[in-house]
């Protein structure tokens, strides 16, 4: 009886120790990859990933971008674009993931968004040992960064490449044609109600910069504060942008006219951004802040 | 009627009126006192113009009247149920509210269809309560409250299945109206005519509601048709609760604090306590959203999480001292 015991005990030591031998070997033998995220978090790969989980649309999209879309397993809801990631499997929505569904698509990579995902449950799939690589893009710098990341997890250098490469000269482009111009004092309104916007340092108030435009909200300390009518009022802008509930559905600007004190309403200059140009760190946003650069120019010349 | 109370009515008044006078000045832009007089005489700036005419007064008035309705109501549902916890959304009104507001922001309709839904959903509620407590033939506070607060119950749980399932962009909007906001109230022109109406028409009713506060039994002894006037206060109490909600969504705390205030101040006679709890309550939710204008501007808080703020511990305080 005790013999039995102690060869059964003698067994699992055994076992448990190759079984920590083999672990603390396995970083050993090769980590083909080795990452920083944006967390400063050091991920080792052995491979490129081939079997991606992307949390959030904007990385759908940024995958889609250098070529990697048919690589991804699993995405969370509302990633819409390109057409192509419509299809992909789902995952649950940003803030409310699926984990069971997650390990069951047994991915080697899962691409998750610092602030939007929930870190619980991030951490659940990391203690499953499932590598994670944090993203947190908020400035045009980031995005360009986060494509060639993208392109390093996932062995696509050279599309990551092109792709950063056109952001970025996409950007510098704009910047020398307009950062130079007249400053328009902007209020950018992100939803009604409650009333909206962003501070300076979103994205979008980096966009409107490049296009030589002054986000009057920017030295707010949250980075999308519910703010007063009366203030939009008395700091009186020039220029009033802002996206809608839709994609062509502007009902958001007209509610100003109610207010014809306003500069923006007398030379009526009250411009819509089509919101799905601009809510996500992608190449796409470059589209959203060529047209907020045209606006502002048009703003100008009035 | 106890007249030696006048004074303290009509020093409530005149705290209601300073009040509504620096509600109207505070602001993101504090404006000087002869800015309200240049504006009312036309010879004010435009900016101050549709500062004070377009936005600040009606939004002041509208928190009035809104604080006006909610704490009358209270006052009212304390007298139906005879139960102190009882506030204008113990009967799962607010809920049916909030459900149908919910619904229609998700629908992605504006603030028109949103206050409407919210009416219709406060009217619904209020009759299914009804329906289901009075349905039987017998009925009792007890029932009625019970009632209420189970189907209150089952609207909370679908606020927050809603809450959980909506998109995030949608999320902020959605707990702005769940926490009360008067940022977009619509004119306050009904809900002060419906506010006024009502006391008018309460204060002469004022005996039986002291008599029924007593006690069903009592009432009924009295020669008071108990089963009339519960109706009367029970719809009454609704239609104010569900324009309040249409103006600002649910606003807590108001209802069920402002008239046991007053009743520690006024005593217990209804035709004194239905108008001090309707002045109290209007100053008391116009200071509130003056300072959830002002706190941390330009930036604005609903006028939910300050209402509390500010009832709780003054409640707390006369409540400790009325004990001694």
């Amino acid at each position: 009886m005790h013999l039995t015991r102690f060869w059964v005990l003698l067994q699992f030591w055994v076992l448990s120790f190759a079984f920590t031998a083999a672990v603390l070997a396995t970083p050993l033998k090769a980590a083909a990859l080795t990452i920083t995220d944006d967390t400063g978090q050091v991920l080792q790969l052995t491979q490129p990933a081939q079997r991606i989980i992307s949390l959030s649309p904007h990385l759908t999209e940024n995958l889609f971008a250098i070529g990697a879309g048919n690589l991804i397993v699993g995405a969370v809801e509302y990633s819409d674009y390109p057409e192509a990631a419509k299809n992909l499997p789902l995952v649950g929505g940003y803030d409310q993931l699926d984990v069971e569904g997650i390990v069951a698509l047994q991915p080697d990579l899962i691409i998750a968004w610092h602030s939007g995902n929930p870190l619980p449950q991030i951490e659940r799939l990391a203690s499953l040992s499932i590598p994670v690589y944090f993203t947190e893009p908020r400035s045009f710098a980031a995005v360009s960064h986060e494509l060639r990341q993208l392109g390093r997890l996932t062995g696509k250098e050279a599309q990551a490449e092109a792709a950063a490469l056109a952001f970025e000269q996409g950007a510098e482009q704009l910047k020398a044609e307009y950062a130079q111009q007249r400053p328009v004092r902007v209020f950018y309104q992100v939803w009604e109600q409650p009333l909206m916007t962003l501070n300076g340092e979103h994205l979008i108030s980096e966009g409107l910069s490049l296009c030589g435009g002054v986000n009057i909200f920017s030295d707010l300390n949250q980075l999308v504060p519910v703010i007063s009518r009366e203030v939009v009022l008395t700091k009186n802008p020039e220029v009033i942008m802002g996206g809608g509930m839709g994609e062509d559905t502007p009902a958001w600007l007209e509610n100003w006219k109610k207010y014809p004190s306003l500069q923006a309403v007398q030379e009526n200059k009250l411009y819509f951004i089509p919101p799905s140009l601009v809510q996500r760190p992608t190449p796409r946003f470059l589209q959203g802040t060529k047209i907020m650069c045209e606006k502002l120019q048009k703003a100008r010349a009035n | 009627m106890q007249l030696y109370r006048l004074p303290h009515l009509l020093g409530l008044m005149a705290f209601a009126l300073l009040v509504i006078l620096l509600g109207v000045l505070l602001g993101s832009v504090n404006l000087p006192i002869n800015a309200i007089y240049s504006v009312l005489t036309g010879q004010g700036s435009p900016l101050h113009n549709t500062l004070i005419l377009d936005l600040r007064l009606p939004r002041v008035l509208a928190a009035f009247a809104t604080g006006g309705l909610l704490a009358t109501a209270g006052a009212l549902m304390q007298v139906l149920l005879r139960n102190p916890l009882a506030d204008p959304y113990v009967l799962g009104l607010s809920g049916g509210a909030a459900v149908a507001a919910l619904l229609a922001m998700l629908a992605g309709l504006g603030v028109f269809w949103v206050s409407s839904a919210a009416f219709g959903g406060a009217l619904f509620s209020t009759f299914l309560v009804f329906g289901l407590a009075y349905g039987s033939g017998q009925s009792s506070a007890t029932r009625l409250l019970l009632t209420g607060v189970v189907v209150a119950s089952g609207w909370g749980a679908l606020i927050s299945f809603l809450l959980a399932t909506s998109q995030a962009h949608q999320l902020p909007g959605m707990l702005y109206w769940l926490m009360g906001d008067l940022s977009h109230a619509p004119s306050p022109v009904i809900p002060w005519l419906v506010l006024l109406a009502v006391l008018v028409l309460l204060i002469p009713l004022g005996r039986t509601l002291n008599v029924l506060a007593r006690g069903a039994l009592q009432a009924a002894a009295l020669g008071v048709s108990v089963k009339k006037v519960e109706l009367m206060i029970f719809g009454l109490a609704a239609l104010l609760t569900a324009i309040a909600v249409t103006v600002a969504g649910s606003i807590g705390f108001v209802g069920l604090i402002v008239p046991h205030l007053m009743r520690m101040v006024f005593g217990y006679d209804q035709r004194i306590l239905l108008p001090a709890s309707a002045l109290a309550g209007g100053s008391l939710l116009v200071l509130a959203d003056t300072l959830a204008r002002i706190v941390i501007a330009p930036q604005q808080l609903p006028v939910g999480v300050i209402t509390a703020m500010l009832g709780v511990p003054v409640f707390l305080l006369l409540l400790y001292r009325s004990n001694r």
